[in-house]
């Protein structure tokens, strides 16, 4: 019997292979036939009878499912690549520009970006696959240093890590700045982009989210100068005069390590003594000045870092941190 | 981390009002997330004393107890003596104990900030009158209990405040822990009071007790010491043990047991306990070992070895787990037998129980970075290696062994059994630190003088010794206390000025800098030009994720294989590095569809990684920025979608002066770019100029098609953003021309070509044609035309022609024209129709 059954979806894959109307064959008398042969079997033969016609059914409609992609494949006609449009057509129109839209965080970032470029700041995006030494080495997390486990980081199969923070640009930013340091100038640079953090996602958890990361080095740098910095920053990108204060803070990579604060302010409905916090801050460590061969005892440095996404949220009144990547038209077509 | 106010005060003043206090340690210690009130939910509960105690008839678990308040509370119905009838299913009610009485009016605690707070009232149980309750642990939200109600064993006096007496008109401080990461001492209360005091300007002693480091073994004990070995240096910088015996199962003072319960810990018994009191309090955890089940275990002569887990080794935890363990693991073992995993759980077959009568306390430090590989490896996140890992100084093992020793006589009068062991390789000198008063003013930004700067520092018990230079250049030798395990470089001690006396008090000041003009990246304004651009063609941008599911990869027609793959990802939609931009795009089109957009185009610029793309000069994967965008249109059933997409690559392209030529795409063309698009209705970008490839324009394979369930008309491109911002830096984006003050002409001209001729062929013989000319010539397509079934199809373009110096005449304007077929008709072997 079954070699019978063997023969028999070899038969009926040649017919499907030949056919260009490949589904007539699931109507072939044979199929007609073995089912008729069941009711004559042993009872107990009968089940193992059905498997064995169901799994030759299964295998002749995927045969019939490549054949038909295969057809329709074949159908397809070269078209004139060069030509501006179809035989018969007239010139394609684009969509009406009412309802194009830049995204939301794009958006702000540009603006943030702006207002950091005026202020002397060079911009440079931050990478989204890096390895350990930029992301932590560097930056003075030893391996296994507890402060690692804030960051939940992806890892791949390699090692490498999908950055959880804009820092992991740091050192680089440094290193390439030495030379223009030591010939007397500053280093004066924002980096921005994409960061991951292994998180489950809800309304104000996000795996994938934006962070934009400053770092000034020079030679006077002070904590002072970095308040009055970030201060200025946000007076610009609120356009009004700011409260601001600080909470200590630790990352390895900065000490003294604060959070940085403003008073929410009265453009996006804000009351005095509602505060926010905006970003974690700090004079750069000297190990991580070391790490890029600058020498702390000449050159000090600040650095800083935040999330766009709250920025935007604040600004907005957006709800829900999925909104960001949901790829929806309602969301999208509110920001033009 | 919880924080009790009241705990904090009995080792500062504090003279803030509690809203001062939380600013205070808020902008100089440590963010607090949440104060809780706690007062508030005792205030009404009462010491009473249970006169009798009598069966309920009809009953058989209820008793009627007659309390003595002290007659304290009000509006509440007495007997002749004064005391009040209260009906209670306690099984451990019996007279001459004392309680906790909750009377009519009041909240039970337990049920104080829910949803629906439980008010007591007067009533008839089974038609006898009781008033209140009597109150179990679990009623008055200390922690779980339900053998009865709260048995006082203090002799405290009836119709006080149980409140006030067990201190619980308290405030809780939730902490946020991750600021503390490099803080051991701040995760006792004795530290974290010390900088209380501190950020109020005060100085702070340290205990007595936590500052004597000699372990006292004096006189002689019933047993040896325990033999102790630590057998890597690298696993644990000391460890201390000790034998205590005549352990009974006794309870802790009521009022340590308040205290570990309003900050989470549940009372166990005096043992247990008196680890986590001490841990509170000082940030040291202990660890007891039942020392007779050791002995089973491993004999009565064995060793203590403090070693690294041996792969395969087994160990059954207190929590019930059986663990295997590896050799980054520490274990405690009694000769090769694994009795604990060190720092972070004990073992269950040495775990003390209510049969204990002796036991091992140790006292011990492990190193951190193995701790929180086995944290991470077990999923162990206690109390004790939650402060374990933060890396607490081996002086403080001693101190908290002789306390534990004492509180232990004291609490049930068990006795010390064996002098203590102590191994100590990790023993290091205390770091000294000089630094210039200037250079602390310098990183601040601030003008502070040397003696407030000694002041503060000595208020945290650091030793400060001013060497007086000439005027602006003290310097502070600065040592830190045992306890501040961090202190190592002069920013530790510039950070704790700083902290200590506010940031918020450093006056903000602007850098002064080089005056330097700052050109926008060009890659930065490629973006913002491309956006620009599109969104001024009605598309969309979107942002989708970096990490996709490979079955979107196959979809598209690419290989898994190329894409770096996410081994820790929480969902496995995000299991693989995107190659391209187009399948995250087209899997956002159904969605929109099915919402009702049917027209609609959607694009975003973003980061892509192959692996065929290998690594860079720095060791890390190539990143490529591509553009990626797809134009749909539900309802249209006629015409190619490709050309609108190609309309949208000639619009982008316009705007940095690009002209592109289209190529035909190969079949067998499998590449990560090109598999998700059809290559009989696709083409390649080429920049004519620089012959640079730019990316790839089309409709989708079959397979792409169905997999994404994507309309019938769509069409898009992906480009290479780096590819051109070079092709980009060097063309003009407007190509002008002087305008001519004389009339021009313009003639259409229709060729009929085979089918297989290309548009191109027609319109790059035109202008070839033309380019001689000394006319501003331009050429645009008019109508291309194939009837069904034909071999052939019309081609119409137009010509315009315009001289500079003169009105064009009819006889120039036919010259022209005729130059322009013959060269048609040469190279297309076309006929004018």
């Amino acid at each position: 019997m079954q070699t019978d059954l063997h023969e028999l979806q070899q038969v009926l894959l040649g017919r499907i292979g030949e056919s260009v109307t490949p589904r007539d064959v699931l109507r072939a008398p044979e199929f007609k036939e073995l089912y008729a042969k069941i009711p004559s079997l042993p009872p107990e033969e009968r089940g193992a009878m059905g498997r064995e016609i169901n799994q030759l059914k299964q295998a002749v409609e995927a045969a019939i499912d490549r054949r038909e992609a295969e057809l329709e494949e074949h159908d397809i006609q070269q078209i004139d690549v060069t030509a501006p449009w179809e035989p018969g057509d007239a010139m394609p129109q684009l969509l009406s520009t009412e309802q194009g839209t830049q995204h939301p965080l794009t958006k702000e970032l540009d603006r943030v970006i702006d207002i950091f470029t005026r202020m002397g700041f060079q911009a440079i995006e931050s990478r989204q696959i890096d390895d350990d030494f930029h992301m932590f080495g560097a930056l003075n997390f030893p391996e296994n240093h507890p402060a690692r486990d804030g960051y939940d980081t992806f890892r791949t199969e390699e090692g490498f890590i999908p950055p959880a923070h804009t820092s992991t640009m740091q050192y680089r930013i440094l290193s390439e700045g030495k030379e223009k340091l030591e010939a007397g100038g500053q280093i004066a640079a924002v980096s921005y982009g994409r960061v991951f953090r292994n998180e489950d996602v809800d309304a104000t958890h996000e795996h994938t989210f934006y962070q934009c990361e400053g770092v000034f080095v020079s030679e006077t740098a002070s904590l002072s100068q970095m308040l009055g910095t970030l201060r200025s920053f946000f007076e610009a990108y609120y356009g009004q005069k700011l409260a601001v204060k600080t909470q200590p803070g630790y990352f390895p990579f900065t000490e003294p390590s604060l959070e940085f604060m403003i008073e929410k302010p009265a453009a996006i409905g804000g009351k005095p003594g509602e505060w926010l916090e905006m970003l974690g801050c700090g004079m750069i460590h000297p190990n991580v000045l070391k790490t890029a061969g600058i020498d702390p005892e000449v050159y000090r440095g600040f650095a800083w870092g935040g999330g766009i996404e709250r920025l935007v949220m604040l600004k907005y009144g957006i709800e829900d941190l999925r909104h960001f990547e949901s790829g929806k038209l309602q969301f999208l077509r509110n920001f033009s | 981390m919880i924080v009790s106010v009241n705990w904090l005060k009995k080792f500062t003043t504090i003279d803030a009002t509690l809203a001062d206090l939380v600013d205070l340690i808020g902008s100089r210690l440590v963010e607090i997330e949440e104060v809780i009130d706690i007062g508030a939910k005792y205030k009404d509960a009462v010491i009473v004393h249970v006169v009798t105690c009598e069966k309920l008839e009809g009953s058989d678990h209820l008793n009627v107890t007659k309390i003595d308040d002290g007659q304290v509370v009000e509006g509440v119905e007495r007997d002749e003596n004064g005391h009040i009838q209260v009906v209670c299913g306690a099984p451990n009610a019996r007279a001459g104990m004392r309680a906790v009485w909750l009377p009519p009016k009041s909240t039970v605690p337990s049920s104080f900030d829910t949803n629906e707070p439980f008010v007591l009232d007067s009533r008839k149980l089974r038609g006898v009158m009781s008033h209140g309750m009597l109150a179990s642990a679990t009623e008055l939200a200390l922690y779980d209990d339900h053998t009865g109600i709260l048995d006082i064993a203090d002799d405290v006096p009836a119709g006080a405040s149980f409140a006030q007496l067990y201190e619980l008109d308290d405030h809780l401080l939730d902490i946020e822990n991750k600021s503390l990461t490099h803080r051991p001492d701040c995760f006792g209360i004795i530290g974290f009071a010390r900088e209380v005091a501190a950020i109020q300007g005060k100085g702070f002693t340290t205990p007595e007790w936590l500052r004597d480091l000699q372990p006292h073994s004096d006189g002689s004990y019933p047993l040896a010491p325990l033999k102790v070995t630590i057998d890597d240096a690298d696993l644990s910088a000391r460890y201390q043990a000790v034998v205590i015996s005549d352990i009974t199962p006794q309870a802790s003072p009521l009022l340590v047991q308040t205290y570990l319960a309003r900050v989470g810990m549940r009372p166990v018994n005096a043992v247990v306990d008196m680890t986590n009191y001490l841990m509170l309090l000082t940030g040291q955890p202990l660890h007891a070992f039942d020392y007779d089940k050791v002995r089973a275990i491993a004999g009565d002569d064995f060793t203590i070895h403090v070693r690294a887990g041996k792969p395969d080794e087994k160990l059954l935890l207190l929590d019930g787990r059986e663990i295997t363990l590896t050799a980054e693991d520490i274990v405690i073992a009694a000769n090769d037998i694994p009795l604990a995993l060190a720092g972070a759980m004990g073992g269950a077959a040495t775990e003390i129980d209510e049969t204990t009568t002796t036991i091992i306390i140790e006292s011990a430090t492990f190193n951190l970075f193995r701790l929180r590989t086995t944290q991470m490896r077990h999923g162990i996140f206690s109390e004790a290696i939650t402060r374990f890992t933060k890396g607490q100084s081996p002086e403080q093992t001693a101190p908290v062994l002789m306390s534990a020793i004492s509180l232990l006589e004291q609490w049930s009068h068990s006795r010390q059994a064996s002098a203590v062991a102590d191994m100590y390789p990790g023993k290091r000198d205390l770091p000294t630190i000089t630094i210039p008063v200037s250079r602390i003013n310098a990183v601040l930004g601030t003008h502070d003088a040397t003696l407030p700067m000694q002041a503060t520092l000595e208020n945290v018990e650091f030793s400060v010794q001013v060497d007086v230079h000439e005027e602006g250049s003290d310097s502070l030798t600065v040592t830190p206390p045992y306890w501040r395990s961090d202190i190592h470089i002069p920013e530790d001690v510039i950070e704790e000025i700083g902290r200590i006396n506010a940031y918020d008090d450093i006056e903000p000041s602007m850098p002064s800098r080089k005056f330097e003009a700052i050109t926008v990246g060009s890659f930065d304004a490629l973006k913002s030009r491309v956006r620009t651009r599109l969104v001024r063609a009605g598309a969309n941008e979107l942002l989708t994720y970096s990490f996709v599911h490979g079955d979107l990869l196959t979809a598209a027609g690419q290989n898994p294989q190329d894409s770096y793959r996410i081994i820790n990802s929480i969902s496995p939609d995000l299991q693989y590095y995107r190659q391209t931009i187009t399948p995250s795009l087209l899997a956002q089109v159904h969605p929109n569809v099915k919402n009702g957009y049917e027209s609609f185009g959607l694009f975003e610029i973003n980061k892509v990684h192959r692996k065929s793309l290998e690594l860079n000069d720095e060791d890390v994967p190539v990143e490529v920025s591509q553009l990626g965008f797809v134009y749909v249109d539900a309802k249209r059933t006629n015409g190619r979608a490709y050309y609108v997409a190609k309309k949208y690559v000639e619009y982008l392209l316009a705007e940095f002066g690009i002209n592109a030529r289209y190529e035909m795409l190969s079949a067998d063309s499998a590449s990560a770019l090109t598999v998700p698009f059809e290559h009989r209705r696709s083409a390649l970008i080429r920049d004519i100029a620089s012959g640079q490839l730019l990316g790839v324009v089309g409709e989708y394979t079959r397979q792409s098609q169905k997999s994404f369930k994507l309309p019938g008309f769509a069409a898009g491109f992906e480009i290479d953003m780096e590819q051109l911002r070079m092709v980009a830096g060097k063309a003009n984006s407007v190509a002008y021309k002087p305008q001519s003050r004389y009339p021009g002409t313009s003639r259409d001209i229709c060729f009929k070509v085979g089918e297989n001729v290309q548009y191109q062929q027609v319109s790059d013989a035109v202008e070839a044609a033309v380019a001689g000319a000394s006319l501003d010539v331009s050429v645009e397509p008019i109508d291309i035309y194939q009837a069904e079934a034909a071999t052939t199809k019309n081609i119409t373009v137009r010509i315009s022609m315009v001289a500079h110096d003169r009105t064009l005449t009819g006889n120039e304007a036919n010259d022209l024209m005729n130059e322009v077929s013959s060269a048609v008709i040469a190279t297309t072997d076309a006929t004018i129709v």
